[in-house]
């Protein structure tokens, strides 16, 4: 890769093309693209700056390809959204036209620009040109770059043995990958196997595990842990080490058998967290919750249904209670407003959909009238949000049952009240009826309860995660790369990423397969090359980046022959375990040690690129 | 120039882990902040010497904020080096001259939208009061520390 012709010494014969994106109005309706390009087009060595709707779009990364080609492109620029979305899709397509991936600057205009500033266009479009000629000064010291390629360990490590964990498990092993699949609840199967009913198909949720159990046993290349949780973990993609615990129901033998003495330790090339989710657990007095008998979540209200008996009156005794009428409320602890609900104990509220309550509450709603007619039914709902083949039918079917729907303002929720005789109220501002009070006396209210992230623990704090506001994990971008984070290797399954239902748990468990399945059909894995290098020519030797140093065989000395013949020593590197902080390159006093890709030299020239940059220009070349 | 006019050019050196992502989220929330904050990426800042600080003043730069990671940096022992280093770098702005609001430390997570916005929103109203930078103060300075870290090869020499 390395020629004579990519490889330009600073100003001299580097031909840059920048690529300005609209993003689809996006970027452009704030920023004026054609000015940044005629703008940027100015600065020394840029051979061509274009404008393109979609960068990102096949067409987009035509351009820069066929520019390579055909206009001796050695140097590209994209100005365009985050580099977390699409600085991988422009390095690849840079790669593709022949060039080496790493002369390539991404530039942010969308996300810290356009969006950012939509009241200064003016400004925002002067920021765009600073930005992308900081880039061009980067790109001018810019040095092609090798991947670094590392062995993969060529084993999943499944956590979590519900529902999506067991579906991702499957998969892997009929692919023929190894999997190592922990829980740590002392069953596989999670909150599905307890479900009495699940939606829309009908049947119990612990049939479904059972068919799921079938297939996994039937896979050797799958190892089942159970009653055990991860205590540690380490290393990074294609060789993460982990150490699991008893986490109390774990069978001793079974570990020491799979696993060798304690510390129970095996290693992973790829990770899917598959954590699940826990009921939202209402606060002492919401609703009435333990204030009251007779209010209770949804999950209690479902596992007293199987031993729901009928009264002789047409009424049913629910664990000892006679009800003869039932109140369900939606959204309780999901879509809750600032200054309205109370926050939870991290000081935040829950303003998410939970988007599986809907369903469960009105088929339960329809569930009692079907089968005790006599019991009237009140559903306070907000919205309905049945979505999905065949939920549609199932509101339909609550409504057609003659559940009393009334609809609430999400401001104004409904009020559970002590009323006579042990029973209870509900009062509520019905929407339906134009804001008319409506008091209902019931034997039972059912809160309907959301779902909160279940606990990740001790993967989420050593992996560092990324967490949503709404504390779920969170996926590196909602449509294009749905169940990976940004931590490489590691990938989601299911609700610990967010409320899904079993059908979209299964998708995303399938597609998380797919992807630790692309990454350990290979024997090796490719690292980024940002890390420490040492220019031995003006290494002096002094050891000071040595005491920087923290990882252990990261950088050491070695003897080295002097231009003169004598011996002397000098840094070295080790990339695979070198973490590319460049702790090392503040203290050197000859910049010998640098981070590949951010030189210091890099940043003087970016800080030089923003402050010279251009503010107009003539020369434009429309896409 | 009046100082109602008076623009200052702040520079954010953003950690790829947290802070930068949290610059993005500020925009994904469609919230905003002036257009003469710049942001630039940077695995860890810890990279920098105290005399890229001092040649971005000596260049025009008015005002920097090192928007970290905090103690969710990914780096092991990096922000503690970092914090020292600037601690250091205040003490010798201070003795030379050179206004220590200027350069600000800060952590601010990926999610820390109102964090971010309070800063950058300090700093440049701090720097806006300030003035432009003395870039003649910030060059003394800069010299000195490129003297002190080369002093490194001054002792390596005198030791053969």
């Amino acid at each position: 890769m390395r020629t004579e012709e990519n490889n330009g010494v600073p100003g001299e014969d580097i031909r840059i093309g920048v690529y300005v994106c609209m993003c689809g109005g996006n970027i452009s309706d704030v920023i004026d693209v054609d000015r940044v390009a005629a703008a940027v087009g100015e600065i020394a060595g840029v051979t061509l700056a274009k404008v393109h709707p979609f960068m990102c779009s096949d067409p987009g990364q035509q351009t820069i390809t066929e520019d390579i080609k055909t206009q001796k492109l050695n140097r590209v620029v994209v100005a365009s959204c985050s580099p977390f979305l699409h600085e991988l899709t422009f390095r690849t397509a840079v790669g593709r036209g022949g060039l080496n991936p790493y002369l390539y600057e991404h530039v942010n205009i969308r996300e810290q620009g356009s969006w950012s500033h939509k009241d200064d266009p003016d400004g925002a479009t002067i920021k765009a040109i600073r930005l992308i000629a900081a880039a061009i000064g980067k790109l001018r010291y810019a040095e092609p770059l090798e991947q670094i390629q590392i062995s993969n360990f060529r084993r999943a490590l499944v956590i979590g043995g519900g529902i999506a964990g067991m579906r991702s498990a499957v998969d892997l092993g009929k692919r023929g990958i190894e999997v190592l699949l922990v829980e740590k609840e002392p069953s596989l199967g999670g909150w599905v196997k307890e479900w009495e009913e699940i939606y829309p198909t009908g049947g119990k949720g612990a049939e479904l595990i059972r068919r799921l159990n079938e297939e996994l046993e039937r896979l050797n290349e799958v190892t089942v842990l159970k009653g055990v949780r991860v205590s540690d973990l380490s290393g990074f993609v294609g060789n993460y080490n982990v150490t699991l615990e008893n986490a109390g129901a774990g069978d001793e033998a079974e570990l020491r058998e799979v696993l060798g003495n304690a510390p129970y330790r095996a290693q992973a090339g790829a990770i899917i967290v598959a954590a699940g989710f826990e009921p939202y657990k209402p606060r002492a007095g919401e609703f009435g919750y333990e204030s009251f008998p007779g209010v209770v979540t949804l999950p209690e209200f479902i596992e007293g249904l199987s031993e729901m008996q009928i009264h002789p009156e047409g009424r049913i005794f629910w664990r000892g209670r006679t009800v003869g009428s039932v109140a369900f409320i939606h959204c309780v602890g999901s879509r809750q407003i600032e200054g309205v609900h109370e926050k939870q104990d991290d000081g935040k509220i829950n303003d998410y959909c939970s988007r599986t309550c809907c369903t469960a509450i009105v088929r339960n709603a329809a569930l009692i009238r079907e089968r005790f007619p006599g019991v009237h039914v009140y559903d306070f709902y907000q919205d309905i949000r049945t979505y999905g083949r065949g939920h549609e039918e199932i509101y339909t079917s609550a409504a057609n049952t003659g559940v009393t729907f009334l609809r609430y303002h999400g401001e104004q929720p409904p009020v559970v009240e002590k009323g006579a005789d042990g029973a209870l109220l509900v009062r509520c501002n019905d929407r339906l009826t134009f804001g008319e009070e409506i008091e209902a006396a019931v034997d039972m209210v059912v809160l309907g309860v959301g779902m909160t992230p279940g606990a990740v623990g001790k993967v989420s704090e050593v992996l560092k995660l990324p967490v949503g506001a709404d504390r779920f994990l969170q996926e590196v971008h909602p449509k294009l790369r749905p169940v990976e984070v940004s931590v490489n290797g590691v990938f989601l399954a299911g609700t610990a990423q967010g409320p899904m239902n079993i059908e979209e748990a299964f998708s995303a468990a399938g597609a998380a397969a797919a992807k630790a399945s692309i990454l350990l059909n290979n024997s090796t894995v490719q690292l980024d090359p940002f890390k420490a290098n040492v220019d031995d020519e003006s290494c002096i030797g002094c050891e000071r980046c040595l005491s920087e140093c923290v990882y252990t065989g990261a950088l050491v000395m070695k003897e080295a022959k002097g231009t003169d013949g004598s011996t002397c020593r000098k840094a070295v590197v080790n990339p695979g375990l070198c973490v590319g902080c460049g702790a090392c390159v503040a203290v050197c006093p000859t910049r010998a040690i640098y981070v590949n890709g951010w030189t210091l030299s890099q940043y003087e020239a970016m800080v030089d690129g923003l402050l010279n940059a251009p503010r107009e220009g003539a020369r434009i070349e429309n896409a | 120039m009046s100082s109602e006019a008076f623009i200052p050019k702040i520079l954010v050196p953003a950690t790829v882990s947290c802070a930068y992502p949290g610059a993005d989220a500020v925009g994904k929330a469609h919230l905003k902040y002036p257009t003469n904050i710049d942001i630039i990426r940077v695995p860890s800042p810890v990279m920098f010497p105290e005399d890229f600080y001092l040649g971005c003043f000596m260049k025009g730069i008015d005002g920097i904020l090192i928007a970290g990671c905090g103690s969710d940096c990914p780096f092991e022992g990096a922000y503690t080096k970092l914090t020292k280093r600037i601690d250091g770098l205040v003490k010798k702005m201070r003795a030379g001259g050179l206004e220590i609001e200027r350069l600000r430390l800060t952590a601010i997570c990926t999610v820390c939208v109102k964090a971010f916005l309070k800063e950058v929103n300090q700093l440049n109203d701090k720097v806006k009061a300030l003035g432009p930078v003395n870039r003649d103060v910030a060059r003394v300075l800069w010299e000195a520390s490129l003297r002190e870290i080369r002093e490194g090869i001054e002792t390596e020499t005198a030791n053969e």
